[in-house]
């Protein structure tokens, strides 16, 4: 398994809900990836979309203390030639994920948080900020939208639906008056 | 409509689905990798799902409510095909059979949504989803092991070929394939049959397995008229052991 590499999962949990990162797959490559990731994260509840990118494609900005904003530790890069489009995250809350922001174009990872402080900044502060270079992302096509048109909530596939602890504690009281 | 042809329809299918759910079922825990394991884990409840479905369409057309008939018949009396019942062995015969069954079931339903018998159709279109996942899932890492190192190609090429005749067993005729096709209930196994050829050959093409002239394969037939291989009934007797200890157990 310390073979593979890791792949970072997003998840669209509703039509007008930003994608928010889930957490991590292992897999050999990216279509495995998407693959394993949509069974290992969206298997219990219903969600609309996901996306996957390999875990060194996400750029981190600078990490922040208490009240700090990233942002403010983003500096003005010069313009370069080349521009691609990057996805940009926002943490807004410690703790919680990252949330899709929106895009912008960039010659790099660094001009990229730039060109978003200028963009995407908003009243709220941002605790942490990921750009992720498109063309590295396993989006979801259009033909496999209907992954998700199914049987609705799977209460079966949580533990919780069971009762364990209901029946085991019924059956401690019938073992007890016996 | 034929009642008798569309039992028979339900009840293969119904019991395709249950068997090769739990042999899937069997590799809870055991999967290559956690990734791998949750979602071979989840088809496998998908596909006892699906049978729980068709069981219910069953009871609705007379038959005995789906545990019963899930839990107390014994291997003569199931229709399911021997490719489902075949113990799991290695993974790369799981992920064979997986990538040779599911690419059937898939198309199976697919046909079914035109289905004139309109529970079937209904079903048959509110599960595409859960099909399209598995039937990718499979392709997936079929392309993926397919093309990869000499040890996997040569695991998987040997798996094909002992799977292939349990695989076209798959499609043993109905003695109501008439009656079905006339009715429009359903297009009958040799449509799907050839359905599935085209499939799995263009998949295969895309790797570096060998797929052998289908008319040098021999289907293992008998399993859609409970003739079973001696791995069945074991299956059956691990599968109904809570109920034979207590019939009135609750999971």
């Amino acid at each position: 398994m310390d073979q593979f590499g890791t792949f970072e999962v997003f998840v669209q949990p509703k039509e007008g809900k930003p994608f928010q990162h889930e957490g991590i797959v292992h897999a050999p490559n990216l279509e495995m990836a998407y693959v394993l990731a949509k069974e290992a994260f969206t298997r219990r509840f219903t969600c609309i979309s996901i996306f996957v990118t390999e875990t060194r494609n996400v750029y981190v900005s600078a990490l922040t203390d208490g009240d700090e904003d990233a942002y403010d530790h983003v500096t003005k890069v010069a313009s370069t030639s080349g521009k691609e489009t990057f996805e940009i995250f926002h943490l807004l809350k410690r703790g919680k994920q990252h949330q899709h922001v929106g895009k912008v174009e960039a010659g790099s990872h660094n001009e990229a948080l730039w060109v978003a402080s200028q963009q995407l900044r908003g009243n709220k502060q941002v605790f942490n900020i990921w750009a992720i270079k498109t063309s590295g992302i396993r989006f979801t096509k259009q033909e496999d939208l209907d992954l998700w048109n199914t049987l609705g909530e799977k209460k079966f596939r949580d533990a919780a639906a069971y009762k364990g602890g209901d029946k085991l504690k019924s059956f401690l009281e019938k073992t007890a008056q016996q | 409509m034929n009642n008798e042809a569309l039992k028979e329809l339900l009840y293969k299918m119904a019991d395709d689905q249950l068997i090769l759910g739990h042999r899937n079922s069997e590799w809870t825990g055991f999967g290559p990798l956690l990734e791998e394991d949750i979602a071979f884990s989840s088809m496998a409840q998908d596909k006892v799902g699906h049978s729980l479905a068709l069981y219910t369409i069953l009871q609705e057309l007379g038959e005995q409510d789906p545990d019963t008939v899930a839990f107390t018949r014994n291997a003569e009396q199931f229709h399911n095909s021997l490719l489902t019942e075949l113990p799991n062995g290695e993974y790369d015969f799981s992920l064979i059979r997986h990538f040779l069954y599911d690419t059937a079931e898939a198309l199976r339903f697919e046909m079914l949504t035109q289905s004139s018998f309109e529970p079937l159709a209904q079903l048959s279109a509110k599960i595409r989803g859960e099909l399209r996942y598995h039937t990718m899932h499979a392709n997936t890492w079929i392309k993926q092991l397919g093309s990869a190192t000499t040890e996997s190609i040569t695991r998987l090429q040997k798996s094909l070929e002992y799977a292939l005749p349990y695989a076209l067993g798959m499609f043993e005729k109905s003695p109501f394939e008439n009656a079905l096709i006339s009715e429009g209930i359903f297009a009958g196994e040799q449509v799907l049959e050839d359905k599935w050829k085209r499939k799995v050959e263009e998949v295969l093409a895309q790797t570096q397995l060998q797929l052998p002239a289908w008319d040098t394969i021999t289907p293992h037939l008998g399993g859609r008229v409970g003739k079973h291989t001696e791995h069945l009934q074991p299956l059956l007797d691990e599968m109904s052991e809570v109920l034979r200890i207590d019939p009135t157990a609750e999971w």
